[in-house]
């Protein structure tokens, strides 16, 4: 009768044991951290994006309806035009007056400076985006030429020419490398 | 020793994370799916309304107020089609009096189109443009008949006068703009285009009817504008044919409620309204510095000899500090209403 041999567990056993234990709970680890870091960029992607959208979807809200003028009061679409900056003007109550202090009068603010897009109401400023790293308005005639912009912004004959505000808005978001930008051209509704 | 107590909670522990993050990822991609999907269709929606709204401005006809919109289809006021108006499929709305003083001439337009699984609403204001007509040298009132063209026409889209001006179409009428650009090649060397000249138009009939009600009443003069050296600038209506013969030349306004035969040359600057139909005949001419608006039962304008038509804004403008000429409907503004 052969004899029953019992194997023991020996050093070497436990020592590959314990090696591959290790590379099994290395590999879990990295691939959660893996699946952490994906989980923090895509929610930073998603949320950049969500906020140049915000930007633009404001700036073409608020584009659309400057120069509403259902009285023929002469109200004037754009109030003033800047590279960082852009006020439109609606009579929204058809009352025939601009009501400064309220939705009638909304100026789309970049600061660069401050890495902040903000939309302003009267004395509220909300930021629309932060993490700005490039913003600038640009005006567009009616053949949808560019018209130049003075560090002091269009006067009043060459804000009667504008027919269209484009937005370039570009946003760094925290943790990621690659940036989230939009280029939206909103054309006045409203007829030379 | 107890083997494998720590190896498998640490693996089920590392499962558990992994499936939370896993879960986590799916939920923000299926979060933003979510986004993506409401902002395209709030998008199309946008898109549809717009539509919406360009098709109902389209299908206003020249006029010189609005009127006949707020009255509704059966033309009287206080009745309950009063605003209504035909829209395009997928689109409501109507029409209202807009608030403030009665002039500029305006409406207030509602309208709801549903796309893509969104839906939008605005409200417009609706006016007269600022230019009259629409700006284009020849206005028909029908599309133009195949090969009405044996001799030649020249359509000059730049302005006489002022090179920088906007340049004008050839040609405008109730038609598919590309379909009359078709018509404008396929009469081949018959047509000459200038290089200043855009594309056709599509546009609602000039409002003859309603201009020769309004030329009569301004008390005009007759044929006699019509001479062979420098004309005066006059509102001439024509009751009738209008023969010409000679060589004549004239300026303003000139109606006739005929039909235009030349078999000899006429030039004109300003605006130059037919009833009846154009026709030109071997040998004669017939040149506009301004605009050609048209409307006859029959052919509109048969070609034989030359005619020529060019932008002239001045004779444009000229013709209507004698008479007020019809304006195309314009959106004057908007707001969104969500």
């Amino acid at each position: 009768v052969r004899p029953h041999r019992t194997r023991a567990t020996g050093l070497v056993d436990l020592l590959v044991g314990t090696a591959l234990a290790a590379v099994s709970l290395a590999a879990l680890a990295a691939a959660v951290a893996s699946g952490g870091r994906l989980l923090l960029a895509a929610g930073a992607r998603g949320e950049a994006e969500d906020t140049v959208q915000l930007g633009v979807e404001a700036l073409t809200f608020d584009a659309r309806r400057a120069g509403y003028d259902p009285t023929a009061s002469g109200v004037v679409p754009v109030a003033e035009a800047r590279q960082d900056r852009v006020t439109f003007s609606a009579d929204l109550d058809g009352t025939g007056t601009v009501d400064a202090g309220s939705e009638e009068v909304t100026t789309h603010l970049c600061s660069v400076a401050t890495g902040r897009l903000s939309r302003i109401i009267g004395r509220q400023s909300m930021p629309l985006a932060e993490g700005v790293t490039a913003c600038g308005f640009n005006y567009l005639d009616g053949a949808g030429l560019p018209i130049a912009v003075p560090a002091s912004g269009l006067d009043a004959a060459a804000r009667a020419r504008v027919r269209a505000v484009a937005l370039d808005l570009e946003l760094q978001p925290p943790g990621l490398r690659g940036r989230t930008s939009r280029t939206i051209v909103v054309a006045l509704r409203r007829s030379p | 020793m107890r083997r494998g107590s720590t190896a498998l909670p640490a693996a089920l522990a590392a499962l558990a994370v992994s499936a939370t993050l896993g879960a986590a990822v799916a939920e923000l991609a299926r979060i933003e799916v979510v986004l993506a999907r409401d902002r395209r269709a709030a998008t199309a929606a946008l898109l549809a309304t717009d539509a919406c709204l360009a098709e109902a401005i389209a299908g206003i006809a020249p006029g010189w107020d609005l009127a006949a919109l707020l009255a509704g289809p059966d033309g009287r006021s206080g009745t309950p089609d009063d605003g209504s108006l035909a829209l395009p499929a997928g689109c409501i709305g109507g029409a209202s009096a807009a608030p403030g003083p009665a002039a500029p001439p305006r409406i207030l337009l509602r309208l709801e189109a549903s796309a893509g699984g969104g839906r939008r609403r605005l409200e417009a204001v609706i006016g007269r443009a600022t230019a009259p007509g629409p700006p284009a040298l020849l206005w028909l009132a029908a599309p133009p008949a195949w090969s009405a063209v044996a001799g030649t026409v020249t359509l000059d889209g730049a302005d006489v006068d002022d090179p920088t001006a906007a340049t004008w179409a050839g040609l405008a009428a109730p038609d598919d703009a590309a379909g009359l650009d078709d018509w404008l090649a396929g009469e081949g060397t018959h047509i000459r285009l200038g290089a200043g000249t855009g594309p056709a138009l599509t546009s609602a009939p000039p409002p003859v009817a309603a201009l020769a009600a309004r030329v009569r009443a301004a008390a005009p003069a007759g044929s006699e504008v019509l001479v062979p050296g420098t004309p005066s600038t006059a509102l001439a209506l024509v009751a009738g044919d209008l023969g010409v013969t000679g060589s004549l030349r004239g300026a303003g306004l000139l109606f006739v409620d005929g039909i235009l035969d030349i078999h000899g040359a006429l030039d004109f600057t300003g605006v130059v309204i037919v009833s009846g139909g154009v026709r030109v005949a071997a040998g004669g001419s017939l040149t506009v510095s301004g605009a050609l608006w048209v409307d006859a039962p029959g052919p509109e304008v048969v070609v034989d000899g030359s005619v020529v038509l060019r932008q002239s804004q001045g004779g444009i403008e000229a013709a209507d500090r004698l008479l007020p000429l019809p304006r195309r409907a314009a959106l004057l503004g908007l707001r969104d209403l969500g």
